[in-house]
């Protein structure tokens, strides 16, 4: 009973600190638009002529007509229900903007993150495991990808796979489940790439960590196969610290897709952002921004949530589970 | 390097372990670094040997040989033989198959040696399972493994993480676990270092009875030298990678005749004697590699001539001793 | 235990004799690449933005172009080397700024503790939950293009990633006798912590710096990228690779692989260092305990 109670009060906390992450994070947001030196709406139309209408309506629209915390409090309304403005260009709102897009650019940090996920830890199990010039091999090839940014791989993988040998589309998300993902897998690999390098070496200290325990030593006294003490032992162990890593990887791959978006013509969420920017559109800006903080935050609320449930050691408001 | 010639006990067929001029070094050529040389145990069925040295003088090396654990980089030489399997020559599932069946290790640490994510219940159908014992069978055998150790409420300890236990009771955990294939040979290697003294002497007497219960061959390495004359049927001495003397537990006592063997009876703390000074052994514990030519102990010997330079001394009967020492008539109790 | 240890050591000590090779190879680059950008008007074969449409997407290996020229026919040594000097001194202004920040904040948390502490400490939380690329394209859409406002966005991006770590070294150092000592001789707080803390955690602020100037690297190259950040005629390592987009879907990849190629070398080899440094500061720990 009371270790169920303080399993409740443990969860609320987690949550309310996240909210108030969340809180904190949408006034740094909203309030950044109030940044802008001079009046905002003439740096916007770059000193060209407009009529006192036309300058009215930017001002409403930008929020500027309001007070910084009337402004606010009417923007977190209007993102609780939901609503996140009305954008500047688009002349529509900003929520079926970014819902007409967050399937794309989901389904391409999905993609992204399963590949990076899928072949990071297998190079990280299998040189940890095998050790020596596999082990030599795979911290190099760690080390380039996790210096390769987004963009030279999207470039690589365009002139080698798009342009050179044809295989990929250059542009465009396709149609129907398999071409979508025949059109996303390069932006997706070249998101991955770098992350890929982190969890290959993450996950080789992890696991080669691991490797190394008495307990690992012990099984094999005692004739557990090898198969069974990797999964048994090795990996079960070092799921807790690379379940971590995994989430803060996989919460920044969304911004990622602002670069691989712009790289590949593919119209989606980070494609939208950085034309927002370029164009001023603050409403939309502050919208995909604050989808990102808060996806963050939630990715890492749940990993910390999940934590105590992998690793018994690690105690729940003090009690153990 | 020079050879000992062996003396000591012939190893027999029917022994549980027989370690003979066993040598092992890492890495090759110029820069291969000698651990062990020439060292011969025995350990008999149902038979308690003690195996006795500092840190660095290669005990547990030498126990783990018998499971065929070498560290990395590690080359053999001579023969081991567990229940007449040749563990050096062995391949890897004959190897598996050994430890599955035939010996089980106790280490020193036993909070380090139970997976700390993994239910108590785990680590002891573990061994079960990998012999092909079923789930739901190995589950009961835990039971009653828990029971026989001494474990209260047996079916909430299955179910218990490592961390929500004390040390000796862990440590029971693991000997439990250890007897659960029903070995003929228990490696235990410093089993009660870990633990504090009440609690050593509780899983001292819980070897003991168990394995008097099943018959095991134990070999029981400790630096601990009052412990092994006291628990061990015969003791070997070790010194940097050498057995310097073996004995029957008993006569450890009143006649050591290695100068070593002299030197680590005196310097521990005796409640059997009078209150003499507790005497250091001057200077530090050497490894095989870097100890001196000869016999390596030679330099910290207070015995020392030039003779002990010359040469490995063999072993050779001196009372109820073997002993590889030029001079055991000077050791005096 | 006893002897499989020092037979590891032995393994480890192998794989750590062989480890400088990489370091001295990434020094040599990066030192390279700095009198590079130093000194590029004086090494560079051409003017960065002499074009010659006659003369265009020449392939690296071109009389006169050895790494060939753009499609506007502007060599792509001399732009490389030119975009060195932005692509460089941008991440260091990141680094040092980062750096002065994140140590005050994480010294003023450490040494306060309290309530100032914990409001210190969440607000690293908050800072470290925007995406660091997310809070460059922000002030951009607020200032518009260019370097600097991202240069100072990413500066306090980067406070936690520095501002963590001097924070726990501060309380940890802070604990050991010998500041004690210090204490009872009646040093100042601020002076005990300018005088002795800071030296004793400068290896690890270097190996944390070595790290972040790589990321701030591809941050901002990633922004130039975007066409977000260097404005022309100035141009870096990102803006060049944007520029030769066309040129690559015509199959004619250089001008925009080689300089994507300088970011890989550069970011491996202040990852390098940086681990060096690091390995070097977690290896005399441990020599210490």
């Amino acid at each position: 009973m009371t270790m169920a109670r303080s399993l409740a009060a443990w969860l609320g906390r987690r949550a309310l600190a996240a909210l108030v992450t969340l809180l904190v994070a949408s006034i740094l947001i909203y309030g950044s638009l109030r940044l802008v030196p001079g009046d905002p709406v003439l740096a916007v139309t770059g000193g060209r002529r407009l009529t006192p209408d036309q300058i009215a309506a930017l001002r409403a629209g930008y929020g500027l007509d309001r007070g910084l915390v009337q402004g606010y409090l009417e923007w977190l309304g209007g993102v609780l229900r939901l609503d996140l403005g009305t954008s500047l260009t688009y002349q529509s709102g900003v929520t079926t903007l970014l819902t007409g897009r967050l399937g794309v650019s989901g389904l391409l940090v999905a993609y992204s993150a399963v590949l990076a996920i899928a072949f990071g830890l297998a190079v990280a199990l299998v040189s940890a495991v095998k050790g020596g010039l596999v082990d030599r091999a795979a911290s190099i090839v760690a080390a380039l990808t996790t210096a390769t940014p987004t963009f030279v791989a999207a470039i690589g993988l365009l002139a080698l796979f798009a342009v050179g040998l044809g295989w990929f589309p250059a542009t465009g998300a396709g149609t129907g489940l398999a071409g979508r993902l025949w059109h996303l897998t390069l932006p997706a690999v070249a998101m991955a790439i770098a992350a890929f390098g982190v969890l290959a070496r993450v996950g080789n200290a992890a696991f080669a960590g691991e490797l190394g325990r008495e307990h690992v030593e012990v099984a094999r006294s005692r004739g557990v196969s090898g198969g069974a003490i990797i999964r048994r032992h090795v990996v079960r162990n070092a799921l807790a610290p690379l379940l971590t890593i995994a989430g803060l990887l996989v919460a920044s791959l969304f911004v990622g897709t602002a670069v691989v978006e712009t790289a590949f013509g593919v119209d989606g969420v980070g494609s939208l952002l950085v034309s927002s920017v370029s164009r001023r559109d603050f409403p939309v800006v502050q919208g995909i921004a604050l989808v990102a903080v808060a996806l963050f935050v939630l990715v890492n609320t749940l990993v910390d949530l999940a934590l105590p449930f992998i690793d018994p050691r690690v105690t729940v408001g003090g009690l153990s589970r | 390097m020079l050879m000992d010639k062996e003396t000591t006990a012939r190893p027999d067929e029917r022994d549980v372990l027989g370690i003979s001029r066993l040598g092992l070094a890492v890495g090759s050529g110029e820069r291969a670094t000698p651990l062990l040389a020439g060292v011969t145990v025995r350990v008999g069925r149902g038979e308690t040997v003690g195996l006795v040295g500092e840190s660095g003088s290669g005990k547990s090396l030498t126990a783990r040989t018998a499971l065929g654990m070498l560290p990395p980089g590690a080359r053999a030489t001579g023969r081991v033989t567990v229940s007449g399997v040749d563990v050096l020559a062995a391949g890897r599932r004959t190897l598996r198959d050994l430890r599955r069946t035939r010996v089980s290790m106790i280490f020193q640490d036993p909070r380090a040696s139970i997976n700390p994510v993994r239910r108590i219940g785990d680590y002891l159908t573990e061994g079960l399972r990998a012999r092909g014992v079923p789930a739901r069978a190995a589950a009961g055998q835990a039971l009653d493994l828990l029971d026989r150790v001494g474990i209260r409420d047996p079916r909430a300890a299955v179910r218990r993480y490592p961390h929500q236990f004390s040390g000796g009771m862990l440590q029971r955990v693991v000997i439990a676990g250890a007897l659960s294939t029903e070995p003929e040979l228990l490696l235990a290697d410093e089993p009660t270092t870990a633990l504090d003294v009440t609690t050593q002497a509780e899983v001292v007497g819980l070897l003991r009875n168990l394995q008097r219960d099943h018959g095991t061959g134990m070999l029981f390495v400790t630096h601990d030298l009052d412990l092994a004359a006291a628990v061990c049927d015969r003791v070997y001495v070790m010194y940097a990678g050498r057995i310097v003397e073996e004995a029957p537990g008993a006569s450890l006592f009143a006649a050591p005749a290695h100068p070593y063997t002299k030197a680590l009876l005196e310097a521990s703390p005796s409640v059997h004697g009078d209150k003499a000074a507790i005497k250091a052994i001057a200077g530090r514990p050497r490894s095989l590699a870097e100890s001196p030519s000869g016999c390596s102990f030679r330099d910290r010997c207070p015995l020392a001539g030039d003779d002990c330079a010359e040469r490995v001394p063999a072993h050779r009967p001196h009372g109820a001793s073997a002993t590889a020492c030029l001079r055991p008539e000077q050791v005096m109790p | 235990m006893t002897l499989t240890i020092p037979a590891l050591r032995a393994a480890t000590a192998g794989r750590r004799r062989r480890r400088p090779l990489g370091v001295t190879l990434a020094v040599a680059f990066l030192a390279l690449a700095t009198v590079t950008a130093v000194l590029a008007p004086v090494l560079a074969p051409h003017p960065p933005d002499a074009t010659s449409l006659l003369n265009s997407l020449a392939p690296p290996g071109t009389e006169g172009h050895p790494l060939g020229t753009d499609s506007t026919g502007r060599d792509v040594l001399s732009r490389i080397m030119y975009g060195a000097r932005l692509s460089l001194l941008a991440p260091l202004g990141v680094v040092l700024l980062s750096g002065l920040l994140g140590t005050a904040v994480g010294l003023l948390a450490a040494r306060a503790g309290g309530w100032a502490d914990a409001v210190l400490s969440r607000g690293m939380d908050i800072v470290f939950a925007f995406p660091s690329l997310l809070l460059a394209m922000l002030v951009v859409a607020v200032f518009g293009p260019g370097l600097t406002a991202p240069i100072c966005a990413l500066a306090v991006g980067y406070t936690p990633f520095v501002g963590r770590v001097v924070r726990s070294m501060a309380i940890q150092e802070g604990a050991r006798p010998y500041m004690e000592c210090y204490r009872v001789m009646g040093f100042g707080e601020w002076s005990v912590a300018l005088r002795h803390l800071l030296p004793n955690m400068l290896p690890v602020l270097l190996a944390q710096s070595a790290l972040a100037f790589g990321y701030a690297l591809v941050d901002l190259a990633a922004l130039s990228y975007l066409g977000l950040g260097v404005r022309p005629p100035d141009a870096d390592w990102g803006s060049m690779i944007a520029e030769a987009r066309s040129a690559i879907l015509q199959g004619e990849p250089w001008s925009g692989l080689l300089p994507g190629l300088a970011v890989i070398l550069t970011v491996v080899s202040v990852n390098v260092l940086g681990e060096h440094l690091g390995g070097a500061v977690s290896g005399k720990q441990r020599a210490g305990t």
